[in-house]
């Protein structure tokens, strides 16, 4: 069976705007009767007055500060956010506190269910099906990505195999003794997994991975058929966040993600204005409606993610809407000269052009008034001397054409740079350190 | 072919609310028909239809 459910995902695109704006009404009231933030926020517009997107449009929106801020009164630790009595809170998440302090995530066992059914739909969408057996080399911790994966697997009837507690050795043997023939992790991580199964002599093509779901970071093209070709594995992309869940998947077309509708009500605006929707093609900021979690009750959250915007269905046969690329989080954007830089620039080139290099990170630091840019790399074992040195020269030659800016590039030796089995942290802005 | 499923999700529900009614001082019960009630909000989610036709 293709879909994972047939009905919702093949309906006319028309027909799902009808159900998710009725959705969007209902949640709207639930969040202003069951959320003190929201109470308090929506003072002044009723769910029967929204009559039209248009209406929606003029709602304001949540921001991640805010929820924050939100956090700092009764009950501990959800505070003003809490949209169901704590008792039904079943389990504690958190953000990754990336961008500043986490944000406390409480989930309700309906809650919860909710976003797994939504990630079931990722799954399926990416070809797990029962005869997976999904190794998870992740300690879970309090984020919710691996959290989700675990329990959609068990969901669609994947045999899921946790495997915290290991290091990547450890778990190189753990997928060759339990002959695991799928796996989810980060994109960083995959690669990592293969690289020390090749210093193990093991080809990380020969050790039976057919499938892999990616979570927990951005995965670039390129990446993503890097870790196809290592593996000689499917690789998915999805997109989600720990406030509102997994909310769109990558089909077997693998061009672009596909929204999960009607789950969520998605508007895809223009960066500038954020006041309309941005045509097809165009990059604008992901604002989401997850429609029907309400421990968490979130309206209209500004993602701050931006996304080109794809059209509406695909060869797969869903109807959906569709995005055609993750271009980053606003906030991974710096100014570095004067000149906007987006960090996934260099890992684009570095995946597609520079199979020699197993790791790099970025730092900017200023010097008196001018900031330096440093790419640091890590280049394979065994590469000579003078074989290195060209690299070098031609990644700086790549990071000047495809990014504008001019950047020191230096080879580090083997081990030096950190490896990630969670969100990678290759970029470093050091410009406000002393 | 919607219309019968979403029937029988609808028995499904009030089934467990019937438990619910049924078996108030027996916690494994009343919590079981509670996560039957979870999933059929979700089977509800899958199978939309009826408010916005």
């Amino acid at each position: 069976m293709k879909y994972w459910n047939p009905y919702t995902e093949t309906l006319p695109i028309e027909e799902l705007d009808r159900i998710e704006f009725s959705f969007f009404k209902d949640y709207f009231a639930y969040a202003k009767a069951n959320s003190p933030m929201y109470r308090e926020k929506l003072k002044g517009i009723n769910a029967e007055d929204i009559k039209s997107l248009d209406d929606v449009r003029k709602i304001p929106f949540t921001y991640k500060d805010e929820l924050r801020a939100q956090q700092e009164v009764a009950p501990f630790p959800y505070g003003a956010l809490l949209g169901v009595p704590i008792e039904q809170v079943s389990a504690f998440r958190q953000t990754s506190g990336t961008t500043g302090k986490p944000v406390y995530v409480p989930e309700s066992y309906e809650s919860w269910q909710w976003r797994v059914e939504s990630w079931c739909h990722i799954l399926w969408m990416a070809g797990f099906r029962p005869h997976h057996r999904v190794f998870l080399p992740v300690g879970y911790n309090v984020y919710v990505a691996f959290w989700e994966c675990h329990y959609a697997c068990e969901k669609v009837g994947c045999e899921v195999v946790p495997g915290g507690a290991l290091d990547t050795k450890g778990r190189v043997n753990k997928i060759l003794e339990i002959k695991a023939n799928a796996m989810g992790c980060t994109p960083t991580y995959g690669l990592n997994i293969a690289e020390e199964a090749m210093k193990m002599g093991i080809d990380p093509k020969t050790m039976g991975i057919e499938r892999m779901i990616c979570a927990g970071e951005p995965l670039p093209e390129a990446t993503r058929k890097k870790l196809e070709e290592t593996y000689g594995a499917h690789v998915y992309d999805h997109i989600g966040g720990t406030e509102i869940c997994g909310w769109a998947g990558m089909c077997e077309e693998k061009k672009g993600l596909h929204i999960i509708e009607p789950f969520f009500l998605i508007e895809i605006l223009d960066r500038e204005t954020l006041s309309k929707e941005v045509a097809e093609g165009e990059i604008g900021v992901v604002v989401i409606t997850p429609l029907g979690r309400h421990s968490f009750p979130m309206i209209r959250f500004n993602t701050n993610d931006m996304v080109v915007k794809g059209k509406v269905g695909c060869a797969c046969g869903r109807t959906s809407r569709k995005i055609m690329e993750v271009v980053g989080r606003a906030d991974d954007l710096r100014k570095i000269r004067g000149v906007l830089f987006s960090p996934k620039t260099v890992e684009q080139f570095i995946r597609e052009d520079y199979p020699e290099v197993v790791e790099f990170e970025i730092v900017v630091t200023r010097k008196g008034i001018m900031d330096e840019l440093t790419l640091r790399t890590e280049l394979q074992p065994n590469i000579g001397k003078e074989k290195a040195e060209e690299i070098r020269n031609r990644v700086k030659e790549s990071a000047k054409i495809k990014t504008n800016l001019t950047m020191n590039v230096t080879l580090e030796p083997e081990g030096t740079l950190p490896r990630y089995d969670l969100k990678a942290r290759r970029f470093k802005d050091l410009r406000g350190e002393k | 072919m919607m219309d019968e499923i979403r029937k029988e999700i609808t028995k499904i529900e009030e089934a467990a609310n019937r438990l619910k009614t049924l078996a108030p001082e027996m916690p494994g019960i009343k919590r079981n028909a509670d996560v039957i009630l979870v999933f059929t909000y979700l089977l509800k989610f899958l199978t939309p239809g009826g408010k916005s036709a």
